[in-house]
């Protein structure tokens, strides 16, 4: 067995038997018995596991329920882990699970230290936790440190008395005319920051939802406060956490309340923390922010160790449509060099709407006409779609968006469903649309739950289309050429060579410009990824002169193309086609 | 073209002999073929031919991206230049303006790639080479509106693009001519021969028929390229050629009013090199639609957005002796030409106006369009050399255009239009002429 890697820990990792290095046990207050749970482990030793994971971002409610009460939980997520090895799936990123009035499908917390009942206990989640890191699948949560449920019991606190210990924890105002530079998110449903408080008669401040206030990150106490709650979690052995809505921890007059120095200060000392208590854990940063202002999220390596690539994943969108490579290069022109421990994520869906914030008006527009017609598919900015409906089910489509998921650089991540393309329903609410139970078979409730289909928390979806007797894993897995079993092949060759995950990229520019041409580099090992944008076949030739003599390897096939010699390489490319190609020399 | 002839052998098998016949060699370069690979398919083509145009082509050629990236951002286009071998960079100057993720715009957004190509044609520089080597690529890249843009006009606007384009790519038309704001001394063989002409022969008001500037289908440019006749090497007069098939291939024609107009550099007037541009091209013509503008009466007008036509009318210096003198030495020394082409009642008037003293010369609208209508028949009797019939047209126009210069000299712009139309109105009058010498000819 693997062990994972601590500070001052030696460890033998073909025995259970550990050498602990007693003082630093000491040194830091942890139990012999947390230390052997979080070493007894089957995963990776590499500090690194981040940039060669492969993440399944699922919601605990939506995945399978054990008891029958028509909602997804613990034991439910636990007993369908075999299907995540089998996927190929090495990390999971559950959406938020604690306690919570769920106005905001769990953003909206309501005490930091535990799970929401309907999804299960404590002790199901510790064990959930062990089983997934049995099979060598490491655990990401959610953390959302901007703001709290107006039900936690801080706030309630914080309204009931001006003069209350803990009025400080959150943003308070006798006016709204503070943070005019702050611009509303939430411009559906949300027309200011400020929300007025009947109890406590004052203005609060909120990014998001007036119903999830801002906490006061200027006080040290919240900054406490919260810090314990990671600890809590990493101390149960959890692996990651996703840090939910991060540029906006801080505030301040004259600014617009994004990305602020005093921010990033913050987010440095938790990094530090978590450095110090529980090395090899990992911050994933949700920061909605243009390449320039992602890169100060990584610090000098001090604060995240992965951020989301927001800008990049509506220009792949926007390429496919326009059938031409230039959003997409260009983003990533624009996308600064990362410190060396670093790594992108990136993402074709999640629970979100798509969002349209970091594109252009033009560019915005241009995405509403082609994937989002219907005015009822648009929220705030953003269209509120899953993979296979925006691509309208085209298997081509599917397989290069994943294609290029899988092969530009960063780590990618799946959103549970988009692997057999799950559809949506529009007609459900905000975002809920995209959150529906996860189909796994033809039968009562798509295998989901044994509750009557009224009971379940939010209707199956049941299209001709995309419903789940058509669409599901059991006939998928069945099926030699369903896209499950594509995404497992996909997966199984990334996972094949390291150069995805860690390697540099080199942009091949071919004059047809419908066609993304790129180098991966990593060592000695070199990987050419094509891509054809266009719906017609196409012929590309790429200048490879610096690579001659190398014989390309296809690997999926691992079939020989031809040498690359003094001319240019031609290739010809058949509709939304891609080509993988290992270099060799021989 | 590959032929097959069968033949049953005594055997009685079928034995196919292939005669390979050559069309002439694709005039397209392998290398401008590469160039049309990567671009693929458009919606928008823009055709800019060019032969030593470095001094102008930068700002025109940033006008045109101007124009399709505000008005067609989300389209697929491409410039295409067609080069007669110029020396001066011109082809590095259009390429280079290229936008896409290597050379980004530095001054406009752009959606897409706009790719800019170049290609040098393989004969002195023509326009109807220009112009085919242009259709030919909008037929391979599928193009569904096409315009051509000449780089010999001074004050382009980004506008003209979405004038020229938009009828065809939004409305359905198939043809787009321009019309101008002209001083109301330019353009004289316009006004006095191909725009009455035309209109009276074919019945449609089409003010420049012959435009270095204007808007096509892909119907009607694929129809043109694999219909035309393209072996006389140059190509002359094709642009004026493309009008008339549209005209009687029933395309939908309709105007667009794009300003003023003004030209890079002011030349003197080289009149026969245009005459065989413009006459040269519509008097074949004539031989050819026969059928069509024989049946043909009356003139209906085309659509038009904006203007029909503006005038200015500020002075403008002419030398008056001068046309005279050339009309009158020409009557002189082409007297034996003439009597091969005009009847002798035509060339006895002409003869009497040319002994006239300078105030009292008048060519007459009937007498030169008689002129004219006697002119095209004997071309198409080739009853001398048809060059030189054209050649011959040269004196003669000199001196109609002296007369409506001086009619005009005080005119004002609706005065000026009026007479135009009058003139029109006479060539109309008088076709039954021309036919009852086309059909007495045959």
């Amino acid at each position: 067995m693997d062990h994972r890697p601590l500070l001052g820990e030696q460890y033998n990792s073909t025995t259970l038997s550990l050498r602990i290095n007693l003082r630093f046990a000491l040194r830091h207050r942890e139990s012999s018995e947390i230390i052997l749970r979080r070493c007894c482990l089957p995963l990776n030793k590499d500090a690194l596991w981040y940039k060669d994971a492969i993440i399944y971002q699922v919601h605990v409610r939506t995945f399978y329920d054990s008891n029958g009460d028509g909602i997804g939980d613990f034991q439910g997520l636990e007993q369908k882990l075999d299907y995540f090895q089998e996927l190929g799936i090495n990390a999971i990123w559950l959406m938020p699970f604690f306690p919570s009035p769920l106005r905001d499908d769990g953003y909206d917390i309501a005490d930091y230290t535990a799970v929401h009942s309907s999804y299960g206990t404590l002790e199901d989640f510790r064990k959930l936790l062990d089983s997934a890191h049995e099979r060598g699948i490491r655990v990401i949560i959610e953390m959302v440190l901007n703001h709290t449920s107006d039900q936690h019991p801080w706030f309630q606190e914080a309204r009931s008395l001006r003069d209350n210990p803990r009025r400080d924890w959150y943003v308070w105002s006798d006016t709204e005319d503070r943070y005019e530079g702050a611009r509303i998110i939430f411009l559906d449903t949300e027309t200011s920051n400020w929300a007025w408080d009947p109890i406590s008669k004052s203005y609060y401040w909120h990014r998001f939802f007036s119903h999830q206030p801002d906490l006061n990150y200027d006080n040290p106490a919240v900054r406490e406060q919260i810090w314990n709650a990671m600890k809590f979690w990493l101390k149960m052995g959890v692996d990651a956490f996703r840090l939910d809505a991060v540029p906006y921890l801080v505030e301040r007059e004259g600014t617009n309340c994004e990305n602020l120095p005093e921010t990033h200060n913050i987010l440095k000392e938790l990094r530090r923390k978590v450095d110090e208590q529980f090395p090899g854990s990992m911050l994933l940063a949700e920061a909605n922010q243009w390449p320039a202002d992602l890169r100060p999220y990584f610090g000098d390596e001090d604060e995240f160790h992965m951020a989301f690539h927001f800008p990049l994943m509506p220009r792949m969108f926007m390429g496919l449509k326009l059938e031409d490579r230039k959003p997409i290069t260009e983003i990533l022109q624009q996308t600064p060099e990362i410190p060396p421990s670093c790594q992108w994520t990136l993402f074709l869906r999640n629970h979100d709407e798509l969002t349209l914030e970091m594109v252009t008006d033009m560019e915005r527009d241009y995405m509403y006409d082609m994937y989002a017609e219907s005015k009822t598919m648009r929220l705030n900015l953003g269209i509120r779609r899953r993979l296979a409906p925006l691509l309208n089910n085209d298997r081509r489509r599917i397989e290069l968006m994943n294609g290029m998921l899988m092969s530009l650089p960063g780590t990618p991540i799946i959103y549970y469903g988009d692997e057999i393309g799950m559809g949506d329903n529009i007609s459900l609410g905000d975002r809920n649309g995209v959150r529906t139970p996860m189909q796994w078979n033809g039968g009562w409730n798509s295998g989901f739950s044994l509750a009557e289909p009224e009971r379940l928390y939010a209707p199956l979806i049941q299209d001709a289309v995309y419903g789940y007797p058509a669409v599901n894993v059991l006939s998928q897995k069945e099926s030699e050429h369903s896209l499950f079993r594509w995404m497992q092949r996909i997966i199984a060759v990334r996972r094949s060579n390291g150069v995805f995950g860690r390697g540099s990229i080199e942009f091949l520019y071919p004059a047809n410009h419908r066609i993304l041409a790129y180098l991966r580099r990593l060592g000695k090992q070199t990987v050419l990824v094509v891509n054809n944008l266009s719906n017609s076949a196409q012929a590309v030739e790429l200048d490879l002169r610096p690579y001659k003599g190398n014989i390309l390897i296809e690997m999926f096939g691992n079939n020989i193309f031809p040498r690359v010699g003094d001319l240019p390489y031609l290739l010809t490319m058949g509709p939304y086609q891609f080509y993988w190609f290992r270099l060799r020399r021989v | 073209m590959e032929t097959l002839s069968p033949r049953v052998s005594s055997r009685g098998r079928a034995e196919v002999h292939a005669e390979l016949k050559l069309e002439d060699e694709t005039f397209l370069t392998d290398d401008f073929l590469r160039h049309l690979i990567n671009v693929g398919e458009v919606d928008i083509l823009v055709g800019l031919p060019t032969h030593n145009n470095a001094k102008t082509i930068g700002s025109i050629l940033q006008t045109i991206q101007n124009g399709v990236l505000k008005a067609f951002p989300r389209e697929r286009a491409v410039i295409i230049n067609a080069d007669g071998g110029s020396h001066d960079g011109t082809p590095d100057l259009v390429t280079g303006i290229s936008i896409d993720d290597v050379r980004p715009a530095s001054n406009l957004y752009a959606l897409r790639t706009l790719h800019s190509i170049s290609t040098k044609y393989a004969s002195s520089p023509a326009s109807g080479v220009a112009l085919r080597t242009i259709l030919a690529a909008a037929e391979l890249l599928r193009a569904k509106a096409c315009i051509v843009m000449s780089p010999e006009s001074a004050n382009i606007d980004s506008e003209w693009v979405s004038k020229l384009l938009r009828p065809v790519y939004c409305d359905g038309f198939d043809l787009v001519t321009p019309t101008y704001r002209r001083h109301k001394f330019e353009g004289l063989l316009t006004t006095n021969l191909l725009y009455p002409m035309i209109r009276a022969l074919y019945g449609v008001r089409i003010r420049e028929a012959y435009t270095p500037e204007f808007g096509f289908s892909s119907r009607l440019g694929g129809q043109f390229l694999n219909q035309n006749n393209w072996n006389d090497g140059t190509g002359a007069g094709a642009e004026l050629r493309f009008t008339l098939a549209a005209i009687t291939s029933g395309y939908r024609i309709c105007q667009s009013f794009l300003g003023e107009k003004e030209h890079v550099e002011r030349r003197g007037a080289d009149l026969v090199p245009v005459l065989r541009q413009t006459v040269g091209a519509l008097f074949p013509a004539l031989e050819s639609d026969f059928p069509v503008w024989s049946r043909v009466t009356g003139s209906q007008p085309v659509p038009t957005t904006g203007s029909e036509q503006e005038v200015r009318l500020e002075p403008m210096r002419v030398n008056r002796k001068r046309l005279r003198e050339m009309f009158s030495t020409g009557v002189a020394e082409l007297e034996s030409v003439f009597q091969s082409i005009l009847s002798p009642s035509t060339l006895g008037e002409l003869q009497r106006i040319a002994r006239l003293g300078e105030e009292e010369f008048h060519y007459s609208a009937e007498l030169w369009i008689r002129t004219v209508y006697e002119f095209a028949a004997s071309y198409q009797k080739s009853v001398i050399s048809r060059d030189h019939i054209i050649q011959a047209l040269a004196p003669l126009f000199r001196g109609r255009a002296l007369t409506f210069l001086m009619e005009n000299r005080n005119s004002s712009a609706n005065e000026v239009e009026k007479h135009i139309e009058g003139l029109c109105l006479e060539f109309e009058r008088l076709k039954p002429y021309l036919l009852e010498m086309w059909k007495s000819r045959e």
